[in-house]
C-alpha cells in the first residue's frame, strides 16, 4: 500500500502515518497546483489529526540532470497543524481547527471537515475515502513466490471501503512560492513533531518505496535482519544522512534487481559496483510535478521515465489520485521505461476523486476494519475432500 | 498544547485515535491454515490489537480490555500453533493478568518456533522482574537491549531499578528513558511518569510521587491508575474530599474494584458511611468475580481490600498467603505481614 502503515514504529501512533503523497495542476482551475497528504490509514470515523505534529508538505525547484534531478536550494514549506478537539473558542466538543502557515509566515486558520478559501488559497482537512488501490494479494504473493502473481480476474483493491485524514491545499505556485520558482518541483510531504526538537517521523515522496521496494528483506545480503523503514522514514527526502545511506543503496540495489528477475529478462543490468540502474533516481524519494503542463490523470512516473530514456517529458508528471501507480511502478521495475504494461487487475479506487476540489470523496461511514482487509488478502479456504 | 519539555497529543484525541485504532482492528480472526505471508501480515496486526487492547486497558483501567487481549491471543495460537508471533502475544497477555509460568511457556514455546524472533528476552525479564527475581530480569534486559528502542529498553531499566529498590540508578534511567522518547503519543511518556509515581509511592516520597502522577494525568486526563494514585495520596495526607474527588469519576467508569475500594475510604473520611456501604458492597461484589476469574491478578488485591475497607483480616491473609505462593515480591511479603498482624489483632490465637 502506497506508504500506509510503513514501518513498525508507526503502527502505534496513526495520526503520523503518512498514506499517501499527491501533487497534481488543478483541473479544476488551470494555473494552480494542488498537494494532499493522507495520514491515519484505515481510519475510523472518530479518527482525528494529532495536536503534536506539524503535516508539512515541502517543495523545491528541481531540474533535470541526467538520468535524474539536481534540487535546488531554496525550501517552500507550507505547515498544517491542528487544535485539540474543542480547544478553540466557541467550537463543538469534537471540532478540530488547522492553521495552515505558507511559506511567507502568512497564517490560515480552517475548520476542519469544510472546503475553505482564504486570500486564493484553498484549503480541505478531514476523513475523506482513501483514493489508493492495489491488489496487495497479489504485490504479497509476487514477494513470496518471486514471479508475477497478479490474477487480473478476481483481483481486488486492498483499500475497498477505507478512510484516511486528508490535507488539501491548492495554491497559485507563483503567487505563494515566487515568480522564479519551478515549473519543475519536487514534493515531499512530513509528520514532524512540533514544537522543541522538530523530529520527522514520516515521510513520502514516491509511492511504493518503503512498502513494495524496501520492505523485504530477503535479496539484501548487506543488511539482511534490518527493518529499515523506520530509519528512512526519518531521513531528510532532499538530504539523505551518509550514516545510512549505505544501506539504503544496498537495499534499493538488491530489491530492484528481483523485480526485474521476475520476467525473465533483464532490462537493467547493474553497473560495474552492483548499483541498479533506477537506484539513483528512486532514492531522490520526490515527487516531480511540471506546473507549466495541463492536468493529466495518469501522468506519475512520466518526467522520471523521460530523464532515463533522455527524451523531453511531455505531461505534468507528479501524481493524481486516480492514477494506477501500481501498474506503472511495476511495469517501470519489470519490463523498462517502455515497456509493455503490466495490470494487477485493480484499476481504480472505490469511488475515483473528482476534478473539483477537494477533489478526494467523502469518507464511507461504516469503514470496514483493518483485520476485514486483511483477511481478504488470504488464499480461499481449501474445499474439503468429497468423502 | 505544550505540556512540559516534550510536546504529545492532547490525551484525551490520543485516547480516542487509541480506541478508533482499536475498532479498526477488531474484526475476522486468522483463518486455520493459512501460512503465507498474508497471515504473517494479519498476525502482526492482531499481536497491534493485542498490544493495543492492553494498553487501554491499563490506561483506563478496564480488566475487560485485558480479557479481550488475551481472548484474542488465545485465537491467534489456535489457528497458529507455532507462530511465534501468536505465542508471545499470548505470553504477554498471560502476564498482564499474572500467569506467569503459562506465560513463560508461551515464550518458550515460541522460541522454539522461531529461535531468532526479537522480543523474547525482553518479555521474559518482564515476568522474572514481576515474580521478583530481580538479578536474572536485569541480565535478560541486557540481552534484550539490543532488540529494542532506547526507549523501551531504559524505561525497563528504570523500572527494574525502581522495583529492586535502586532509587538513584532508577532516577537516572527514568530521565534518560524521558529523553530517549521520540514520537507525539503520550502514552509512553504517562506510563513512565507513572511508574516513577509508584516508586515515590513505594519509597513513601508523597511529593515526589504526587509530582510524577500528576505528569502523567497532565498527558492523559482519563489515566485510571494515575489517578488512583494521587487519591491514594490524599487519602494518606488526610485530605478525604480530594481524595473522593479524585476517585469518584474513576470508580464510576474503571471495571475494575480497586477505586471503588479506596472511595469507601474517603467517603468514611467524609462521614459519609451509607455511601461508603454502597460501594464497599460493589468492591465485594466485583472482587470476587475476580478473583475467580483471574485468581493470579487479583487475590493480593482483594487481600488488600479485605485487610482494609473489606473488614475481613482472615480472608485477607489467606489471598496474602495465596499470592505469596504464587510470587515472592516484597510486596506480597508485606501484604502477608500487615494481614498477619491485623489477624492477630483480632484473634491472638491465630499464626
Amino acid at each position: 500500500m502506497a506508504d500506509h502503515f510503513s514501518g513498525p514504529r508507526i503502527l502505534i501512533d496513526p495520526a503520523s502515518d503518512v498514506a499517501d503523497v499527491y501533487t497534481f495542476p488543478s483541473p479544476d482551475r488551470p494555473g494552480r497546483l494542488v498537494l494532499a497528504l493522507d495520514v491515519f490509514p484505515a481510519a475510523a470515523p472518530a479518527a482525528r489529526f494529532s495536536d503534536a505534529l506539524v503535516y508539512r508538505f515541502r517543495v523545491r525547484p528541481v531540474a533535470r540532470d541526467g538520468q535524474g534531478f539536481s534540487v535546488g536550494d531554496q525550501e517552500y514549506t507550507l505547515d498544517v497543524t491542528f487544535d485539540a478537539p474543542g480547544a478553540s473558542a466557541g467550537s463543538e466538543p469534537s471540532a478540530q481547527t488547522g492553521t495552515c502557515t505558507l511559506p511567507g509566515g502568512e497564517q490560515l486558520r480552517f475548520p476542519v471537515d469544510e472546503a475553505t478559501e482564504t486570500g486564493g488559497v484553498r484549503i480541505f482537512a478531514g476523513p475523506r475515502l482513501d483514493p489508493f488501490f492495489i491488489d496487495l494479494k497479489g504485490v504479497l504473493a509476487t514477494d513470496a513466490i518471486e514471479q508475477l502473481a497478479f490474477q487480473p480476474e478476481g483481483a481486488s483493491n486492498a483499500l475497498q471501503g477505507a478512510n484516511v485524514l486528508a490535507i488539501v491545499i491548492e495554491i497559485d505556485p507563483a503567487a505563494v512560492f515566487g515568480p522564479d520558482a519551478g515549473p519543475l518541483l519536487g514534493v515531499v510531504g512530513e509528520t514532524v513533531i512540533a514544537g522543541g526538537r522538530p523530529t520527522r517521523l514520516e515521510r513520502m515522496g514516491r509511492p511504493e518505496i518503503k512498502n513494495v521496494i524496501l520492505a523485504s528483506k530477503k535479496f539484501d545480503q548487506v543488511n539482511r535482519d534490518l527493518e529499515i523503514r523506520d530509519l528512512y522514514n526519518e531521513e531528510d527526502a532532499f538530504a539523505v544522512r551518509p550514516d545510512y545511506e549505505g544501506a539504503y543503496r544496498a537495499r534499493f540495489d538488491a530489491n530492484l534487481a528481483f523485480f526485474d528477475r521476475l520476467a525473465g529478462d533483464i532490462v537493467w543490468p547493474p553497473g560495474e559496483d552492483g548499483t541498479h540502474p533506477l537506484t539513483d533516481l528512486l532514492f531522490a524519494d520526490f515527487l516531480v510535478v511540471d506546473t507549466s503542463k495541463p492536468f493529466s490523470e495518469s501522468s506519475s512516473f512520466e518526467i522520471e521515465r523521460a530523464a532515463l530514456a533522455g527524451r523531453e517529458h511531455t505531461t505534468c508528471g507528479g501524481r493524481a489520485p486516480n492514477d494506477d501507480i501500481v501498474d506503472t511502478l511495476y511495469t517501470l521495475l519489470v519490463n523498462g521505461v517502455d515497456g509493455e504494461r503490466i495490470s494487477d487487475g485493480v484499476d481504480q479506487a472505490t469511488r475515483p476523486a473528482t476534478h473539483t476540489f477537494p477533489y478526494l470523496v467523502a469518507p464511507n461511514p461504516t469503514p470496514p476494519d483493518a483485520m476485514t482487509v486483511l483477511t481478504s488478502l488470504l488464499p480461499p479456504p481449501a474445499e474439503e475432500p468429497a468423502p | 498544547m505544550d505540556r512540559g519539555d516534550v510536546r504529545t497529543t492532547d490525551g484525551t484525541l490520543a485516547l480516542a485515535n487509541l480506541t478508533a485504532q482499536v475498532d479498526m482492528l477488531v474484526g475476522q480472526a486468522l483463518p486455520a491454515g493459512s501460512p503465507d505471508s498474508a497471515a504473517h501480515r494479519i498476525l502482526e496486526q492482531q499481536a497491534t490489537l493485542v498490544d493495543l487492547l492492553t494498553l487501554r486497558g491499563h490506561l483506563l483501567g478496564c480488566v475487560a480490555d485485558y480479557e479481550r487481549a488475551f481472548q484474542v491471543a488465545d485465537r491467534m495460537v489456535a489457528t497458529a500453533p507455532h507462530s511465534a508471533i501468536a505465542l508471545s502475544a499470548r505470553a504477554r497477555t498471560r502476564a498482564t493478568l499474572h500467569r506467569f509460568a503459562d506465560a513463560w511457556s508461551d515464550l518458550d514455546a515460541a522460541h522454539r518456533a522461531e529461535p531468532s524472533v526479537d522480543g523474547l528476552d525482553a518479555d521474559r525479564s518482564a515476568i522474572l522482574q514481576a515474580v521478583g527475581c530481580y538479578e536474572e530480569a536485569e541480565l535478560l534486559l541486557q540481552n534484550a537491549a539490543s532488540q529494542q528502542s532506547d526507549f523501551a529498553s531504559l524505561s525497563a531499566q528504570a523500572v527494574l531499578y525502581a522495583e529492586r529498590g535502586s532509587i538513584a540508578e532508577a532516577v537516572q534511567a527514568f530521565a534518560a528513558a524521558h529523553d530517549a522518547h521520540r514520537g507525539v503519543s503520550p502514552f509512553p511518556l504517562a506510563q513512565l511518569d507513572f511508574r516513577r509515581g509508584v516508586m515515590w509511592m513505594r519509597e513513601g516520597d508523597l511529593t515526589a510521587a504526587h509530582e510524577a502522577f500528576d505528569a502523567a494525568r497532565r498527558r492523559v486526563p482519563a489515566y485510571a491508575p494515575a489517578t488512583g494514585h494521587l487519591a491514594e495520596i490524599e487519602l494518606l495526607r488526610g485530605n478525604a474530599a480530594a481524595a473522593a474527588g479524585y476517585l469518584r469519576p474513576v470508580a464510576e467508569t474503571s471495571d475494575d474494584p480497586e477505586y471503588a475500594a479506596h472511595l469507601v475510604l474517603a467517603l468514611r473520611g467524609l462521614g459519609q458511611h451509607d455511601r461508603a456501604r454502597v460501594w464497599r458492597d460493589r468492591a465485594k461484589r466485583r472482587y470476587d468475580e475476580l478473583v475467580r476469574l483471574h485468581p493470579e491478578a487479583y487475590a493480593d488485591h482483594a487481600g488488600d481490600f479485605w485487610l482494609g475497607p473489606g473488614g475481613d483480616p482472615g480472608r485477607a491473609l489467606r489471598l496474602a498467603q495465596w499470592t505469596l505462593v504464587m510470587r515472592q515480591t516484597p510486596r506480597a511479603r508485606a501484604v502477608v505481614e500487615r494481614a498477619r498482624a491485623a489477624v492477630g489483632a483480632s484473634s491472638p490465637d491465630v499464626r
